[in-house]
């Protein structure tokens, strides 16, 4: 399970092969076994011990801001596999294939909405007009992806593009769906200005980690994109890997309001916008966690979603270093 | 729970003070959890379980102690009848995948 310390001034030590977490009011101690990573969304103190078990265990470390994006992380200094995949990352960016690769991703993510839009469509009769209208613009949008061949670089703005006006379409029909309390107009970010956004934000923001952390693990370089361009310190590889994942984000926040576990109480007032408190980080993340761990069926096997992450990095990295086994799928 | 976990219970008798700490602090390292002063709940896989089993004989004078350990299937499990201060079922089946603190 991941351990979420959320209590301010929490205390986080070793004691033998537990952890143990000390707050104002009790102590809590949970084997090192249990536990598959840290967050930490408040100010709390960690020692060195608990580190270094956690870095023999594989164990991660995520530090994470109000809006829910990690800022900062714990991680051995391992590469995670062989440097030959970084290079051969760098060398398909400039070719057809990793415009194909890149494509696919954007596919995916298309597809995912159209998907969840058409399970939203069963359980509400009443808006299935609307809702197909709406899926009618996102493969009129999609269409436009076929078009494109060559480079990245050269239709690198074109798929930026059908993108930004696919996400509109998509999250405009969801605040249609919303409670009436609860509409939203568009995204926003840093901070979010409805509710709808923060909770968006914050799993997103779990997400990141979450990919980075296959990234790494399968050999990846986070910071080599194919759509997402080289920036300082801009990890575009998970920016282009987690389109295949946001759908997920989406469906627990959608679910959220849908079961009205959201509160007004959960949320709290900042200069421009809204942040999640305790209570709201622990309903969010009660219920990503959950969703993540259930198996589903993915390419011909029975996969927990929190592995579909890591499953799909290894394959990527496979392809890329040339493993014909891989390369077919 | 994961395939091939065992729910077990850990009930033990010791009688010197050091012994029973070293056999309650294998417990909790092994990850079960505490649900009375000498009895721990949780789930183990068959190695955890064998390894387990030899810290504790280590630990005890087999003379005047005694460690118990049960399997328990999930589907009695599912029958427990809880009163007063219970556990968290959910905690010892490794059903709660984040824990807040």
């Amino acid at each position: 399970m991941q351990l979420v310390i959320n209590t301010y001034g929490s205390y986080l030590q070793k004691n033998g092969d537990c952890f143990k977490v000390k707050t104002d009011e009790q102590i809590y101690e949970i084997a090192c076994k249990k536990i598959s990573s840290i967050l930490i969304s408040t100010a709390a103190c960690i020692s060195t011990d608990a580190i270094k078990m956690a870095m023999e265990n594989n164990i991660d470390i995520i530090f994470i801001d109000n809006s829910g994006d990690p800022y900062g992380r714990v991680w051995h200094p391992k590469l995670g596999s062989t440097t030959l995949i970084r290079r051969r990352q760098l060398e398909i960016a400039e070719i057809d294939e990793g415009l194909n690769l890149a494509l696919k991703w954007v596919r995916t993510k298309f597809n995912n909405q159209i998907g969840l839009l058409q399970r939203l469509k069963r359980t509400r009769p009443h808006k299935s007009a609307e809702i197909t209208a709406y899926i009618g613009k996102l493969q009129d949008v999609m269409k436009g992806l076929n078009s494109l061949s060559g480079t990245i670089s050269g239709c690198r703005g074109t798929i930026m593009g059908l993108e930004g006006s696919g996400g509109r379409i998509y999250f405009e029909i969801l605040s249609s769906l919303m409670p009436d309390r609860f509409k939203f107009n568009g995204r926003s970010r840093n901070p979010a200005k409805d509710e709808f956004n923060t909770l968006l934000n914050y799993a997103y923001g779990v997400l990141y980690s979450r990919v980075e952390k296959a990234c790494i693990i399968a050999g990846l370089d986070p910071y080599v994109g194919f759509i997402h361009t080289d920036h300082y310190n801009k990890k575009s590889l998970v920016f282009d890997l987690i389109e295949n994942y946001r759908i997920w984000a989406d469906e627990v926040v959608i679910g959220l309001f849908a079961s009205r576990k959201v509160k007004v109480e959960h949320f709290d007032k900042i200069p421009n916008g809204l942040t999640l408190n305790k209570e709201g980080k622990a309903i969010l993340l009660t219920d990503f966690n959950s969703f993540i761990d259930e198996s589903i069926r993915y390419k011909g096997r029975n996969i927990k979603r929190s592995n579909i992450i890591q499953f799909d990095c290894h394959r990527i990295a496979n392809q890329l270093i040339g493993d014909k086994d891989e390369s077919r799928g | 729970m994961k395939a091939g976990d065992k729910l077990v219970w850990v009930i033990y008798d010791i009688t010197e003070n050091t012994k029973r700490t070293k056999v309650a602090k294998a417990c909790k390292n092994k990850g079960l959890y505490r649900v009375q002063k000498s009895a721990f709940l949780g789930t183990l896989n068959k190695n955890q379980l064998d390894e387990f089993k030899v810290m504790c004989e280590d630990i005890i004078s087999p003379d005047k102690d005694s460690v118990y350990i049960f399997p328990m299937c999930e589907d009695d499990f599912k029958k427990v009848k809880l009163l007063g201060q219970a556990f968290d079922r959910k905690l010892v089946t490794d059903e709660v995948k984040a824990l807040f603190i």
